[in-house]
């Protein structure tokens, strides 16, 4: 400490200090630990709080599982269906968007002329400035009923009636995949960069196929850059909230909406924290997975 | 030789898809902020009209759809956003400087868990970090009894600023240590030994060496913020950004006002991009130039040292 202080002289290390854990403990780990204690309290208005009544308690995690005392099913189908709905569709989107921006990153990094890669790079990033809400907006103008995909099917005959893409949830999965395909692209594009070409050449004249070349030499090589793309992408799909908002149809729910309709609708502050809690959990325990399959430090994953 | 040609056709048409899916909404949106039906739609073309960017329309129950500049939310949201977008930077710029800088700083063990710890706000969801700030604020606010404390911990603003500095500074933190690693400390040695006090050092070599980085992290706490929805949403309580007016005009119905809006940020997200580009080559080009110069100057003066040496030498005619 006082080696600390004797390298950045004093000012300055009063200065650190204070920026460092006012960020680190009053921002970063108080609030999470005061909300995972608010979880296990029971939800009271504000005077009874610290009275008596407020004890630990596990009734909202009891309710995300059992479902409210009042009904008859044995376990809360609604929450449980919509977290599972959520996590699934999340791992979907990843998967697609993996698939989908590979060839992408693989043609820019290796492939395209250093102009073309700038320009292409540059192209990826304009539409990524542009508020989520109202890419997805852009998304809803076109699938919504009278919407600019269905007049065109109608006009050219294809279709007979609208088709509610919004009810058939095809407008969200497009929406989601549309959200976050940036954050796959360049982390991939980035580890495919530092490729040495050499390598698929000699793959090449060795009399490799362009398959195998991509899976014993491309993807192995790229690994870290998947861990982070497909991690980064996961966790924001499970979490978001701006393009369900803006796209889920009436029945569909998304576990962030669960949330916030707890917090803000129903004014169950300590049940929104305890689903927050669950959301936080199983994204954290993705991070450990995808770390622990791809055998990538934490510092890899998020660049 | 057919199958590298098939090959190539298509890439080009995977490209092409792929453009396509990542601009052709943004497109047709933009379009439909000309078209004067009260749907955003492109087929059933009305009439070429800018009333979605002036005062807007009313709708035939007698609705009153504002336009762009005739909408008083957007534009008290917009000042909201701007505000908030700026205290966020003031804050998370000099705390990810600070981690950084402190990151080089400290070894082994405790550097990996202060590494750790720095960069979970990214692996949370924004929801969470939102909520988070809120109960504890509203906790605090209400222990702080009447008074400043309980004011600030029950201002929407003030809450978001934090909440949104929480994990912007960690998008500053990751800029700044990627600048650092590249940092050569024999400069602020060498420094310290010419007899410069520890704060000179950092004001006039730390500071001036991390000013690309200070600029970029500027810049991306700006527009995080200023897109921020998912952490806002929860934290601003009663007051209103940009974004979470746009987000209840989308949940109560779609307007081309919106498409109007979206147009205004496209074109000026353009605009920005093409600057950038303009500056980069202008700078790449001085950049260029000056290693030239430099290196002319280079081979220059070892020609003149060569000569030099030369002259030295003295004809053996003498002795």
């Amino acid at each position: 400490m006082s080696g600390f202080f004797k390298k950045n002289g004093s000012i300055i290390s009063t200065f650190f200090l204070i920026a460092i854990t006012f960020w680190l403990i009053f921002l970063i780990l108080i609030p999470q630990l005061y909300m995972l204690d608010l979880s296990f309290r029971p939800n009271l208005p504000p005077l009874l709080r610290g009275g008596p009544d407020d004890v630990y308690t596990l009734t909202h995690y009891k309710h995300f599982v059992f479902g409210s005392e009042t009904s008859k099913d044995a376990y809360n189908y609604v929450d449980i269906g919509v977290f599972v709905d959520t996590i699934g569709t999340a791992i979907l989107v990843t998967i697609i968007n993996l698939c989908f921006c590979y060839p992408i990153a693989f043609y820019i990094a290796k492939l395209a002329t250093p102009n073309a890669t700038r320009l292409l790079i540059l192209a990826l990033i304009i539409p990524f400035w542009i508020n989520e809400l109202l890419r997805s907006f852009a998304i809803r103008i076109l699938f919504a009923g009278e919407g600019v995909i269905n007049n065109l099917l109608l006009e050219m005959g294809l279709l007979d009636a609208a088709v509610n893409f919004i009810a058939l949830d095809v407008a969200l999965y497009t929406g989601l995949t549309y959200a976050y395909i940036l954050l796959m692209i360049f982390p991939l594009y980035n580890a495919l960069e530092t490729l040495d070409t050499n390598q698929l050449e000699a793959a090449k004249d060795l009399g490799s196929s362009t398959l195998r070349t991509h899976w014993r030499i491309v993807i192995p090589h790229a690994k870290a850059g998947i861990a982070s793309g497909s991690t980064m992408v996961f966790m924001l799909t499970a979490g978001a909230l701006a393009t369900p908002v803006v796209l889920s149809s009436p029945n569909t729910f998304w576990f962030t909406q669960l949330i916030y309709q707890w917090f803000n609708m129903n004014d169950n502050w300590s049940r929104g924290s305890a689903y927050s809690i669950i959301l936080l959990v199983v994204s954290v325990a993705f991070v450990l997975l995808m770390m622990r399959i791809f055998r990538v430090t934490i510092g890899e994953v998020v660049r | 030789m057919t199958s590298n040609r098939t090959f190539q056709i298509f890439l080009g048409l995977y490209i092409s898809i792929f453009f396509l899916y990542l601009f052709g909404p943004l497109i047709i949106m933009s379009v439909t902020a000309f078209n004067s039906a009260e749907f955003p739609s492109i087929t059933p073309w009305e009439c070429f009209s800018f009333r979605w960017f002036n005062e807007g329309k009313i709708a035939y129950d007698g609705q009153r759809l504002a336009g762009l500049a005739a909408d008083r939310d957007l534009h008290v949201g917009l000042i909201t956003s701007l505000f908030i977008a700026l205290g966020v930077v003031t804050l998370s710029v000099p705390i990810g400087m600070s981690a950084a800088i402190v990151l080089t700083q400290v070894h082994s063990k405790l550097r990996t868990l202060f590494y750790s710890m720095s960069i979970m706000p990214v692996l949370f969801p924004g929801v969470v970090i939102g909520i988070s700030t809120v109960v504890l604020w509203d906790r605090i606010a209400t222990i702080g009894g009447e008074g400043i404390i309980s004011e600030l911990g029950r201002n929407g603003i003030f809450l978001t600023i934090l909440g949104q500095t929480c994990f912007i500074s960690t998008y500053c933190f990751l800029i700044f240590v990627a600048r650092l690693q590249r940092f050569d400390t024999t400069q602020e040695e060498a420094a310290l030994d010419l007899g410069a006090s520890q704060t000179q050092v950092f004001m006039k070599i730390l500071i001036p060496y991390l000013m690309p980085a200070i600029g970029s992290s500027a810049v991306i706490a700006f527009l995080a913020s200023f897109e921020n929805y998912n952490t806002t949403v929860f934290s601003i309580l009663s007051e209103q950004t940009l974004t979470t007016v746009i987000a209840t005009k989308v949940r109560l119905g779609i307007s081309p006002a919106i498409s109007a809006l979206a147009f205004v940020i496209i074109c000026m997200t353009l605009i920005a991009a093409v600057l950038y580009e303009f500056f980069r080559r202008r700078q790449e080009k001085k950049k260029a130039l000056e290693s030239a110069a430099k290196m002319y100057k280079e081979i220059s003066s070892d020609r003149l040292k060569q000569d030099s040496k030369k002259a030295f030498i003295l004809p053996k005619s003498i002795l």
